[in-house]
């Protein structure tokens, strides 16, 4: 028929009722009263759950068209919501037909406040959304993998800073003590050097550590006197021997009035200028670095600085000038495969630059040079003395004198300079090599005080602690944690074990001095106020998927061996040297057979615990072969171990997944002679 | 502890305090909610009390950066976060009012410093929502699992999609205005382990080393906290009274604010000499 004959359709005669409308709507509809009860409900929604009028009014509640987990969420998060807001938008749950199946469902709800006879009522509509949820589904699954694969990342770099941080605190401690035994002036600007160096490294590795937390803006600037001709003369020296041997002066211009002391972040400023001085160096093969420090402006108790690090090298093509402060980035691939580095430098120093409020300029000739600059504001600070070393009070002396200290840790190296600065200290001290001889010596003997190692195998530092705590003592000691840890969260935990306080390592004697008095003068045990530790905020590292991508890249190619692992990063960190590829493989040989009988042992024992700590001793092994599958599987199955899903056939599947894979490693490794390896490289 | 710079716990747990009596009457919300759950119930006791008001970390508005997944692992890990208020606003005699998983949260607090307490008041708590061995909690470990989807299934829905409007209350004009949808939101994965710490959570050995008095308010059909759960409850403390209220679901506070705020009232008066 067509449009012209519409006027034989009788005009009144075609009626719709509303209750219709509402029958046949294409979203379902149900009202209850203000305990859940049904008492309307359309045919609609009585279609897709399958029922009757009759099987839902007055005899099912709203929350019973859910499943289990809908009905808990409904109480706990839906219905105080409606009751406080008086309407809900688009909340999902999945609707239970008749048969048990169930659809899912979104749903609306308004709250209908009483009126007349009418009591307070809800209404609510829902819709099918069987296809939406079925794309929704596939989103959230590609979110989780990504979140989870940040995550792991984030987890690796944390280990890793543990990992750098154990050694460094060595060296650290090594050269403290050898700058105070009697030296020759040659040695001792050497033991000089090597203290500012690694001290300016554990700051990088800190501050790398910071990028993430700059991002999830937990950086803040501190504030505090320094020397910067101190500072300068010091990047003067680190960068010395590398300038010397590339040939190249390293010169420093600072202006006559640029005042001795400062108030600010030295560490900050330290770090940018140690990144500008190290590109500058790596990418000049001829010419000069210099370092320009002006005073630009004298503000009214501020002064405006200006900082200039030029060079003479390669430069950067115009094109790329912006790139460069971006993650991950270098002017070009080659530059990277020729000088290496993370690309990371830039990204990190514009962005503390940021924080001071800041920017970093360039400005570069392709073949002639590049010049970095950036202006700072800092206070000046006239009544500046100089830092003297801090003098043990009498007080202090005496009850140093008088007391006894167990020092417990499964590194001897630790114990040994944790020993050193005691004995310094005129402080009486033992050592315990685990908190089984711990226990065994304060059964024996009174302590004052403990420093106890978090870490350590078997019985760790808070079990350690609390079998302490549990021991008849006839008086008990103070309990003082030593940890490595990045991370926070663990101050609860600290507390429940039974610790009053906790350094972080390496520890700056100082501090640790400090924090021994202190303790030891309160013999109840007071906590003490205010303690600056600026590395143990609760840091939740987020890292750049590409940030380990960088660490991932450094791999060679593979060398034809079974693709589960590979030696590449042996071969160049043994210089390809036959005999000392031999021993690392060896070594690595002989930790995984250790290892392998350990997961199975955690496996076996069902324990997280054991995997977690396996895990966490064996990323670096893991690391230089890149076992990479190796380390997937076994943190899947302590995930699995975790989740309680011990029984299931998963479980056994990927542990006999991950067994195999550590016999294919290890025969593997077994096979490979250093010399062949090494012929068909060169 | 020293070690660690924190924010005060008044910061960190949005810690609101009102009222102008002098006997502090502490209201700790439960899960899936925040301290607005107590709007219609705290101001009958502003007058007669000093009302305190509080997120648990990673409700409302608490501070989020203060999460911590050790620390929070179990429930005493908020009961901590209590006691620290309550050295913090240096509150003696208190009367903790506690919905939900909050009670067992209360009950912990109370057996760390009794002397801290001087009445609690348990809306629907359970000391565990798992049925076990011959005790009925009213749900099976899979349930939560089943929870943990709804969950997921509302990421979008409770945290980012819902932008906060601002909207009157016709009803209610003396809340006036307010951002409407600024109510009970969490951070999805704290949402989560929230979730599991309170359903998997067992306090049953820790209530007969309550000695604070306690009343036990239980709603009639209630699947989060069944009756016989409540009943549970009161017979294992050492000193409580049980009341059954006519108000159904989970969240009397909310849905029969005037009976469950005057069988409080009741219980203050009974008690009080």
């Amino acid at each position: 028929m067509s449009i012209t004959n519409k006027h034989s359709i009788p005009k009144g005669k075609v009626t719709e009722t509303a209750e219709e409308l509402y029958e046949n709507s294409p979203c379902g509809y149900v009202s209850f009263l203000t305990d859940g009860t049904i008492y309307n409900i359309n045919r609609t929604l009585l279609s897709w759950l399958n029922s009757t009028k009759e099987e839902i009014i007055y005899v099912k509640k709203f929350p019973d068209l859910f499943k289990i987990g809908g009905q808990i969420f409904f109480e706990t998060h839906f219905f105080p919501l409606i009751r406080m807001q008086g309407f809900i938008q688009e909340i999902n749950f999945d609707i239970v037909k008749k048969d048990r199946s169930s659809f899912p469902g979104l749903i609306n709800v308004n709250e209908i406040p009483a009126k007349g006879k009418n009591p307070l009522t809800y209404r609510a509509t829902i819709f099918d959304i069987t296809d939406r949820k079925k794309y929704e589904k596939e989103l959230m699954a590609a979110k989780k993998k990504a979140e989870e694969d940040s995550h792991a990342k984030a987890e690796f770099l944390s280990t890793i800073s543990h990992e750098i941080r154990t050694p460094l605190h060595a060296i650290l401690g090594i050269g403290n003590l050898l700058s105070k035994t009697h030296l020759n002036e040659d040695q001792k600007e050497y033991a000089r050097i090597l203290l500012l160096s690694s001290e300016n490294l554990l700051g990088l590795v800190n501050n790398l550590l910071d990028l993430s937390k700059i991002e999830a803006e937990k950086v803040e600037l501190e504030k505090r006197d320094f020397n910067i001709k101190n500072m300068v003369k010091m990047l003067q020296q680190t960068f010395r021997v590398k300038a010397a041997e590339k040939n190249i002066d390293l010169l420093v211009e600072m202006d006559e009035n640029v005042p001795q002391e400062l108030s600010g972040d030295p560490i900050k400023l330290s770090q940018i200028l140690t990144n500008l001085i190290g590109n500058a160096i790596k990418f000049t093969k001829k010419g000069s670095v210099s370092i320009i420090i002006e005073h630009l402006e004298t503000g009214s108790n501020e002064s405006l600085f200006g900082f200039k690090v030029c060079d003479t090298g390669m430069g950067i093509p115009q094109d790329k000038l912006e790139a460069i402060f971006q993650e991950f980035s270098q002017a070009s691939y080659d530059v990277n495969l020729e000088y290496g580095g993370t690309g990371l430098g830039l990204t990190i120093s514009q962005k503390l630059l940021h924080l001071h409020k800041s920017e970093m300029k360039v400005q570069s000739i392709e073949g002639q040079g590049s010049e970095f600059s950036f202006e700072i504001w800092y206070e000046v600070n006239e009544n500046y003395s100089c830092p003297k070393d801090k003098k043990i009070s009498t007080e202090d002396r005496k009850i140093l004198e008088s007391s006894r200290v167990l020092v417990v840790d499964d590194n001897p190296a630790n114990i040994y300079i944790t020993a050193q600065f005691l004995n310094d200290w005129k402080l009486e001290n033992e050592s315990a090599k685990s908190g089984f001889e711990a226990i065994e010596m304060l059964r024996k003997k009174d302590f004052d005080l403990i420093l106890l190692d978090l870490h350590m195998p078997k019985l760790n530092g808070y079990k350690t602690a609390k079998e302490i705590r549990a021991l008849k003592l006839k008086k008990q000691p103070i309990l003082i944690a030593l940890s490595a840890s990045e991370r926070g969260e663990i101050n609860y935990k600290l507390k429940k074990a039974g610790f009053q306080d906790h350094v972080p390592k390496p520890f700056q004697p100082e501090k640790l001095l400090e924090m021994l008095v202190h303790y030891l003068h309160n013999p109840d045990h007071q906590e003490m106020k205010k303690y600056p530790l600026t590395n143990l905020e609760s840091v939740e590292e987020m890292v750049d998927e590409k940030e380990i991508q960088a660490v991932k890249n450094t791999s060679q190619p593979q060398l034809g061996q079974s693709p589960s692992f590979n030696v590449s990063k042996f071969v160049k960190m043994s210089n390809h040297n036959a005999l000392y590829l031999d021993k690392f493989i060896k070594s690595t040989l002989d930790a995984l057979v250790t290892y392998e009988q350990e997961f199975l042992d955690a496996v076996k024992a069902n324990s997280t615990e054991m995997l977690g700590d396996l895990i966490h001793k064996s990323t670096m092994s893991m690391f230089y072969i890149q076992a990479d599958n190796l380390s997937k599987l076994m943190e899947e199955v302590r995930i699995l171990i975790e989740k309680d899903v011990t029984a299931t056939e998963i479980l056994q599947k990927k542990s006999k997944a991950c067994t195999a894979e550590f016999k294919k490693i290890i025969e593997g490794l077994k096979k490979l002679k250093a010399g062949e390896i090494l012929a068909i490289l060169d | 502890m020293s070690s660690l710079e924190k924010i005060s716990a008044l910061q960190r747990n949005n810690v609101k305090v009102l009222g102008s009596g002098i006997q502090p009457m502490l209201f700790a919300h439960g899960y899936g909610c925040d301290q607005h759950m107590w709007r219609y119930v705290y101001p009958e006791f502003e007058k007669d009390y000093k009302v305190i008001l509080f997120d648990h970390v990673g409700a409302g508005n608490s501070d989020n950066n203060s999460y911590s997944k050790e620390k929070y692992d179990e429930l005493l890990g908020y009961s901590e976060d209590i006691l620290e208020i309550c050295e913090e606003l240096d509150l003696k005699d208190v009367i903790f009012v506690a919905h939900s998983v909050s009670c067992m949260i209360a009950a912990l607090a109370a057996n760390l410093e009794p002397s801290r307490f001087s009445k609690l008041i348990m809306i629907g708590p359970s000391a565990r929502y798992i049925n076990d061995d011959g005790y009925v909690g009213g749900f099976y470990k899979e349930d939560i699992d089943d929870l943990m989807e709804a969950l997921d299934s509302n990421y979008l829905g409770w945290s980012a999609n819902m932008a906060p409007v601002i909207m009157g209350n016709p009803d209610k004009p003396e809340l006036g205005e307010e951002l409407t949808n600024s109510f009970c939101r969490t951070n999805p994965e704290i949402a989560k382990h929230f979730a599991k710490v309170t359903f998997l959570s067992d306090n049953r050995k820790d209530l007969t080393s309550v000695v604070v008095p306690t009343l036990v308010l239980q709603c009639s059909q209630d699947i989060i906290a069944p009756v016989e759960v409540g009943q549970y409850v009161h017979d294992n403390l050492q000193n409580s009274e049980f009341q059954i209220l006519n108000a159904t679901g989970h969240c009397p506070n909310l849905s029969a604010p005037e009976e469950t705020t005057l069988a409080i009232k009741n219980y203050l008066a009974s008690t009080t000499q």
